[in-house]
Order: structure tokens, then C-alpha cells, then sequence
């Protein structure tokens, strides 16, 4: 199988790189190892406004639902249940739908694999019923099945309360909030004001989850002391961090930026990896909102059709000035500052971008 | 239990099939996961951890964590939150080693 560019991954970030290379005329493949394309867009019945021109502000899965649409109509090959497992010596990607194995060539590809929930370890917490607070809401706003009836949700994050708001208005108790820190982390007024019948545990950690089988009941350790609860549920919600997987086996270069989730590929303002032939889009280049991961997929298609030779130089710079600018109005600020760290550190490199053997 | 009118999505699956946990036939709707289908009946454990014999069931629900593996017609560890339920699926929980020399496996 041969393309121009490989695209792993087809939530926002694949689908709008994929979208970006085949508008200027590329071949495009793109792979994800899910049933269905959309990523972690498909269960997100939040609103989202400050997206980038050309999108109109609507809930997650609706914005997802016609970026689809778009796909379909175009002559990107998309292949779903179909995951990246390896790479061969000379570079190609391979690729498994679980029955045959095979490589694809593509002289550029571009990784989008998004990002994964932090865990947060205590007793118990293997037990059938605690769960991330993103399985909790693929539950619900994907699967239609309630996870649970009575729930606690360990953390505070914008990512918490909206789960907990989606819990709720499917008919869920959400008992408390449990939190170390000694305040709500939730930038979200709104959001807190719409939960605020659900006591916040501040300075509070879960001793231990129990239940035979499954969770029954959890003990957390508060200022007021132990406190024992009912519950069905427990949802974690403790922030994301980038996938590295398909990085590490392109011999990709990470570097640590707390701001952008933790550890993340270098890259460099083309959104090029190390490693020349791969360049990254989405959450994986630093967690961050819907607007930036749609643009960073248009950078990093831009830049790879560059890399190849179907874009020029000169077009290629004057595409992705105008994103890198909408980026930088859209993006938070601490992000967007730890990523132009992150971009300026990979050129003052010594030989940037080609990795000594 | 399932989530018949969503608040935000209505009803989002119509089509019923019938699928089999420890071969006792269950209900669920078309275009569900495995993990969820199991869990709309009720049931969340899904296997036996190796070392310490205890229950497991869906954790990350992305295919990542490999906490929601089960036996599906036959064949050992497969992700139940990344396979769709279909008619008269036959599925086992998790809890043994699986046998890679068995040819269903794939050997």
C-alpha cells in the first residue's frame, strides 16, 4: 500500500491533516485503530466555540460529525480497525487489522495518536467500576449505557465537572468531588455553578476503593476526617498526557514540558519530529484545546506536502504563517508559551533534525 | 443499564441483537461495544488478574489500559471496549492465560 502521506489516527487532528493534504493534492491514507473515526471527539456533547475559520461553533460530536462527512466525500482512504504496530528498517509503518500485518509507504506520515488520561493509583482501584472519567463519558455519550448510579469524581479539573455535569443530567448522583489540592482546579464558573449541590472535598485523597466483585463503597481521608461512602462509580479525572508509542518506534526525540502534558516528541515549527519523515499533529504535540489541535493537523499536513515536494517552500511558509497565527489566538497561554519553548529549544539543536546514529 | 432517551442525543440506537455472556443470552444494541453491551446488562467484571485473582473490568475504554480483555468466539484477549457486539456473539470473561499455540489464536 503506497501514499504520499500516512496519517496515524483519525480524530480531529487526522482528519484535518487528512483533509489539508488531499485539498493540495495529495494521496492520502489514514489509519486508526477504533471502529469508527472521530477519536475522543465522538462522546464530547460539550460545546465548543473558538474554533478556527471555516468552523462553526456546535457540540464536540457534531463538529466531529461533519468533518466525517467531509472525509467521505474526499478521496482520502480511510482504513478504521487498523492499528500502527511497528516499523519496518527502511521507514515504512507497519500496520495490523488484527488478521494480516503489512507496510505502508508514504513518503511523509504524519502521527496524530492524541492523548491518554493520567491514572491516579489507591487501593482498590482496579476494581470493576473505577474508571477514568473519559470511560465514564464514552459510556454515556457514546455507548448510551450508564456506568453506574451513585459516583464519586477524584479531581476538579474542567475535564471533572464537565464529566460529572454529563453524569448528572444522565441521571447519575455524583456524591462528591475528591480533591488534594486545597481548591477547585475548574476554571469554569459556569460549569461550578451548575454542580454546586455536589460537595467538594478539598485536601482529600481515597484511602481505599472496596466491594466484592466491584465497587461497593469508597473511604476517603479528609481534614474532618475519614469519610465512607456508597458508591457505584468512581471516575478519575486527573488530566492527560501525550501517546508517545508510535514516536518511540519512529525513533522520534522527547523532550519534558510540563505545560504540554508532560513528555512530548520534539518538533519544530513545521511540526516535524526529529525524525524527518514524521511529522505530529493534536494533543500528542501538547495537550490543548479543540481550535489548536484542528490547526496543528493543517501545519503538519502543510508541512509534509512541503517535505515532499508538492507544496514549495514559499507556499508552504505563507499556509502556515496564517495557522500559526489563528494558533496563537486560539491557544492558552501557558500552552502556547511552553510550546514556543519547546519549538525554540529543537533549533538551537546542534544538527536539528537529523538524529546521529 | 442502558440510556434509552440520552438528554443530549435522544434515542441513539434502535437496533436490538442478542449476544451471550457465559452463554446466557443478552440483549444489546447495534453499534455497542462489548464493554458496553456487558455493562448495559449489569455486568462489570470481566476477568481474573494473573497474579493476585482479582476482578477486572473497563477502565480506560480507549483500548489502552488492556484492564477489559475477554474471550469472543473463541478467541483469547481481545479488547472488549474496541469490538462491537454483533448476533449471537459468544463472549467469556478473562480468566486465564491464553493459549498463543491454539490455531484460533493464530499460531
Amino acid at each position: 500500500m503506497e501514499a504520499d502521506v500516512l496519517i496515524v489516527g483519525a480524530g480531529p487532528a487526522g482528519i484535518s491533516a487528512a483533509l489539508t493534504a488531499e485539498k493540495f493534492g495529495a494521496k492520502v491514507i489514514l489509519i486508526d485503530e477504533s471502529f469508527s473515526p472521530g477519536g475522543q471527539l465522538r462522546q464530547q456533547t460539550q460545546y465548543f466555540s473558538n474554533l478556527p475559520t471555516g468552523y462553526a461553533p456546535d457540540i464536540g460530536l457534531k463538529v466531529i460529525e461533519t468533518l466525517i462527512k467531509h472525509l467521505y466525500a474526499s478521496s482520502v482512504q480511510v482504513y478504521t480497525n487498523h492499528t500502527m504496530i511497528g516499523a519496518y528498517k527502511n521507514g515504512m509503518i507497519g500496520v495490523t487489522d488484527g488478521n494480516k500485518t503489512f507496510p505502508i509507504l508514504a513518503r511523509a506520515n504524519i502521527l496524530a495518536p492524541g492523548a491518554q488520561e493520567e491514572a491516579k493509583i489507591f487501593p482498590g482501584w482496579t476494581l470493576p467500576g473505577v474508571m477514568t472519567a473519559g470511560a465514564a463519558q464514552i459510556l454515556i455519550n457514546r455507548e448510551s449505557v450508564l456506568p453506574g448510579k451513585r459516583a464519586v469524581m477524584i479531581g476538579t479539573n474542567n475535564f471533572a465537572f464537565t464529566v460529572a455535569k454529563q453524569l448528572h443530567d444522565c441521571g447519575v448522583t455524583i456524591e462528591a468531588f475528591i480533591e488534594e489540592k486545597s481548591q477547585i482546579t475548574c476554571s469554569d464558573g459556569i460549569l461550578r455553578d451548575e454542580l454546586k449541590h455536589v460537595p467538594v472535598w478539598t485536601e482529600s485523597t481515597v484511602q481505599i476503593a472496596q466491594g466484592t466483585g466491584q465497587v461497593e463503597r469508597v473511604s476517603v481521608h479528609t481534614p474532618e476526617g475519614r469519610k465512607e461512602i456508597d458508591v457505584d462509580l468512581i471516575c478519575i479525572s486527573n488530566g492527560f498526557t501525550p501517546i508517545l508509542e508510535p514516536f518511540v518506534i519512529m525513533d522520534c526525540e522527547l523532550t519534558y514540558k510540563k505545560h504540554l502534558g508532560g513528555w512530548v516528541p520534539l518538533y519544530n515549527e513545521k511540526l516535524q519530529t526529529t525524525n524527518p519523515s514524521c511529522f505530529i499533529a493534536g494533543n500528542a504535540a501538547g495537550i490543548t484545546d479543540l481550535g489548536p489541535i484542528l490547526l496543528t493537523g493543517e501545519i503538519a499536513a502543510i508541512s509534509a506536502l512541503e517535505e515532499i515536494g508538492i507544496l514549495n517552500s514559499e507556499e508552504a511558509e505563507i499556509e502556515r504563517r496564517k495557522r500559526w497565527l489563528e494558533l496563537e489566538k486560539l491557544e492558552n497561554t501557558a500552552v502556547c508559551q511552553a510550546r514556543k519553548n519547546l519549538i525554540a529549544s529543537s533549533r538551537s539543536r546542534q544538527s536539528p533534525l537529523t538524529k546521529s546514529k | 443499564m442502558q440510556i434509552h432517551i440520552h438528554p443530549v442525543l435522544g434515542e441513539k440506537f434502535t437496533e436490538e441483537v442478542t449476544f451471550y455472556f457465559n452463554n446466557k443470552p443478552l440483549k444489546a444494541k447495534k453499534g455497542q461495544t462489548v464493554a458496553a453491551a456487558l455493562m448495559a446488562n449489569g455486568i462489570r467484571n470481566l476477568g481474573t488478574s494473573r497474579k493476585f485473582l482479582q476482578p477486572r473490568g473497563l477502565y480506560c475504554a480507549t483500548g489502552r489500559c488492556m484492564s477489559c480483555f475477554v474471550t469472543i468466539n473463541g478467541v483469547e484477549h481481545v479488547l472488549s471496549c474496541m469490538t462491537l457486539v454483533d448476533e449471537g456473539m459468544k463472549v467469556f470473561p478473562s480468566n486465564e492465560d491464553p493459549d498463543p499455540g491454539s490455531e484460533i489464536n493464530g499460531s
